[in-house]
């Protein structure tokens, strides 16, 4: 059953020719267009930075509408970080535009020769010349085209050095800040010697039945706003988290050798807010405003989101949060993934710690904790692939295999891709989501939010079972994982920001289903979406199975396998991920070992 | 404020309110963008919404930007004499003398004046119950009775709307950058 159909564009840059084409018919937007075209159309087996590959660019209907948060893009293609299905979405105004411009789905093939742009302009769409943008960094890049096409509202995604030099962790960034940051699409983008994507449109969003879609919208506001995590998201935004974590004992300090981080009233929301922040910032139509601008001694730009602020800070050792939040904006400005960043420079520092590596090693750099020099200039020189830089820029299991096998014991990975700043080992849901989710070691997939407000009632109604909303029980995962990996899915399509729909658990397929049925004017039901989640959940599966993913790499590293919390409130507390995987597995109704297999 | 005298066309204007925005409560999420649109068209779009948010990303600096009811009036330079100004003080436009030329879009210094679908857009305050005021999340829009600023300072200003509304808007940010610089942080 066809629930909607968008207008797609193709761009071969290879051959510079541009079609227009229909989405897939059984998506529902965003991530489902992109994971289903990539099935069917990617061939098994390419190098991901190759001309072979295939990046997808999708908004979906509900995009630029009067629906609170409607605002990401999703950037699709087989990652170079993972060799899996990579995925990513960017909040921030370009998706919402790109629909104004009336397009749904841009499908990228092939490499163009010398670096260009593409411009969408409502109706025009045409590939320019790029080269006086090469070595531009996101802020430059986006500032230029908007100079030179003189229309400072105009709407850029673009890439940075990093994505200019492959760095498998580069990001495509709109807004200057809002990153589609995992699993390297910037990189694969670069491939392609695609720099950026400038957009204009003016089509408006109609729904079909306005009534319908009107109670919708209104009653996600009322949701929002009498949520009880209402008052400190507009505060601090993700920042909120930090003080969270590190009373449940899962901070990820000095790359997750302890749970304590003495110095964390120094690096927290609050400490963020009160030396840093100068006025909230919004992504498109949002009540929540949860985003943050800082200026800093070093620089100043839009963030830094959790992951960022602890990455920079706790998972370092350092506690200099002026420094975090400089080499956070840094971060940005050079299009790499703040996540995988971190987590390659702390794992370097505990190498340094074990003696693993010397400071000679690296380019002569201090590695020790908290190092002010690695985290000023490793950034720049993973961007540009510079000395050390140029092995760190293909992530940290690539580059623990030069290092050894002690320096690989100490990687936190899942399939390539880095982990978070928490440590899974206290955070079940989150411990499982990391082993199994499609892209990797990865939070952001599908969130067991749950098990962060510990919220029985809503567990019962989610998944029927209170457990489930216990941090520290394993009874439950399965189904709260697959309910979150439905709901994550259904997100990425609509294409609404995860932190309203899934951390919040604002948005379910019942107020989805109002909604799609408003703006499409026909009766969508929420068990048909469900069922579309299934579909396109299994199509990501099928997509790495082709890919020669196994069963046993649905793990964690076993760092945390082996070996319980070291301290802090939920010191001792170890994780038992086989009988969460199968327990998953069978909540999927997969045969253990999963088909497929090879 | 005074009345607004103008200049040419004879008569003072009655003092009309207008939509004032707080640019440091903006956080530049364009929900008035979203709801004017909305409330005129029953779409969303930025181009049917009568307030328009620069958003100077590299700086830091939201602001909605409307009809200020400058005190020059800019926009009657119409050379059909579509635009007057109406007896609340509003601009008033006889959609039947409209020739579609641009030229009030062209002549506002501040980029304030829409267009859609051949006719260019002015704020009406929705009629009384101004949607962009009511749903700004941040409490930074005010419908006030300040109409007659002076724009004369914008009045050379280059470029199409835009790029005047984020030229106007760069001038507007420039004590809230310096607070910045001196060290104001947002909760101080």
């Amino acid at each position: 059953m066809t629930i909607c159909r968008g207008r797609c564009l193709r761009v071969d840059l290879t051959t510079q020719e541009i079609a227009t084409t229909s989405t897939p018919d059984d998506g529902i937007g965003g991530r489902s267009w992109n994971s289903l075209t990539l099935l069917r159309e990617l061939a098994p087996g390419i190098d991901p930075l190759g001309p072979e590959n295939i990046l997808c660019l999708s908004v979906g209907p509900l995009t630029g509408s009067e629906l609170i948060g409607s605002c990401r893009f999703i950037a699709s293609a087989k990652s170079p970080l993972t060799g899996y299905l990579g995925d990513s979405g960017a909040r921030g105004f370009f998706a919402p535009e790109l629909r104004w411009a009336g397009v749904d789905q841009i499908v990228f093939t092939g490499a163009a020769e010398r670096w260009v742009y593409l411009l969408i302009d409502d109706g025009t769409v045409e590939l320019r010349d790029a080269s006086h943008l090469v070595g531009r960094d996101i802020t430059e890049t986006t500032t230029d085209l908007r100079r030179e096409l003189h229309d400072p509202d105009l709407q850029v995604a673009a890439i940075g050095p990093a994505g200019e030099h492959l760095v498998r962790y580069a990001i495509i960034s709109c807004n200057l800040a809002r990153a589609a940051g995992r699993t390297g699409m910037g990189a694969v983008m670069g491939s392609k010697r695609l720099k950026a994507i400038a957009v204009r449109g003016s089509q408006p969003v109609k729904p079909a039945d306005p009534d319908r879609f009107r109670r919708a919208c209104t009653e996600l506001e009322a949701a929002i706003e009498g949520h009880p995590e209402f008052e400190s998201r507009r505060l601090y935004g993700t920042t909120r988290i930090m003080d969270s974590l590190a009373a449940m004992g899962v901070l990820p300090a000095y790359h997750f050798r302890s749970a304590n981080f003495d110095e964390v009233e120094k690096v927290n929301g609050r400490a963020l807010r009160r030396d840093h922040v100068v006025k909230p910032k919004s992504c498109y139509n949002c009540n929540i405003y949860c985003s943050r601008y800082n200026v800093t001694e070093y620089n100043e730009g839009e963030g830094p989101e959790y992951e960022a602020q602890a990455g920079f800070t706790v998972k370092c050792g350092n506690a200099d949060l002026e420094l975090a939040v400089g080499v956070s904006n840094t971060v940005n400005r050079l299009g790499l993934d703040c996540i995988s960043t971190a987590e390659v420079i702390a794992w370097l520092m505990e190498c340094r710690h074990e003696g693993l590596i010397a400071d000679a090693d690296v380019d002569g750099i201090d590695l020790g904790w908290g190092s002010r020099e690695a985290l000023l200039r490793l950034p720049e020189m993973i961007a540009r692939r510079e000395g050390i830089g140029n092995l760190l820029a293909d992530g940290s299991r690539r580059a623990a295999e030069v290092f050894g096998p002690e320096a690989e014991r100490l990687t936190a990975e899942v399939k390539g891709l880095e982990l978070f700043s928490a440590d899974p080992r206290g955070i079940k849901g989150y411990g499982l989501m990391n082993a199994v989710n499609s892209r990797g070691g990865d939070h952001y997939r599908a969130e067991p939010s749950i098990e962060l407000t510990g919220d029985e009632v809503l567990a019962i109604r989610r998944v029927g079972n209170p457990d489930a909303a216990h941090a520290l029980k394993e009874e439950g995962k399965g189904a709260l994982v697959n309910y979150a990996e439905h709901l994550g899915i259904l997100s990425d399509s609509l294409t609404i920001c995860k932190n309203i729909s899934c951390c919040m658990d604002v948005v379910d397929f019942d107020l989805a289903a109002v909604a799609y049925s408003g703006l499409l004017g026909k009766d969508v039901s929420p068990g048909q979406l469900w069922e579309v989640c299934t579909e396109v959940g299994q199509a990501e599966r099928d997509f790495n199975l082709r890919e020669g993913l196994r069963p046993d790499e649905d793990t964690l590293p076993r760092r945390f396998v082996d070996a319980p919390i070291p301290d802090g409130p939920a010191a001792g507390t170890t994780i038992d991920i086989t009988r969460l995987v199968s327990d998953y597995y069978r909540e999927k109704g997969w045969r253990e070992p999963p088909p497929g297999e090879n | 404020m005074t009345a607004v005298i103008p200049r040419d066309r004879g008569g003072a204007y009655k003092e009309y309110p207008v939509i004032k925005c707080d640019i440091r409560l903006c956080v530049g999420c364009r929900i008035c963008e979203v709801t004017c649109s909305a409330f005129h068209f029953g779409a969303v779009s930025p181009a049917l919404s009568r307030i328009r948010v620069a958003k100077l990303e590299e700086i830091g600096i939201d602001m909605a930007v409307a009809c200020v009811s400058c005190a020059e009036k800019s926009c009657l330079v119409c050379p059909t004499d579509a635009l007057t100004v109406g007896e609340e003080g509003e601009i008033a436009l006889a959609r039947e003398l409209c020739t579609s030329c641009q030229e009030c879009v062209s002549a506002c210094p501040v980029g304030a004046v829409g267009f859609y679908e051949d006719l260019p857009l002015f704020c009406d305050l929705c009629d009384g119950d101004v949607s962009c005021v009511r749903t700004c999340p941040t409490d930074a829009l005010s419908n006030v009775d300040e109409g007659g600023e002076s724009l004369e300072a914008f009045a050379a200003s280059d470029g199409n709307p835009a790029e005047k509304r984020a030229a106007y808007v760069e001038v507007q940010g420039v004590p809230l950058r310096d607070s910045w610089a001196a060290g104001q942080r947002v909760d101080s």
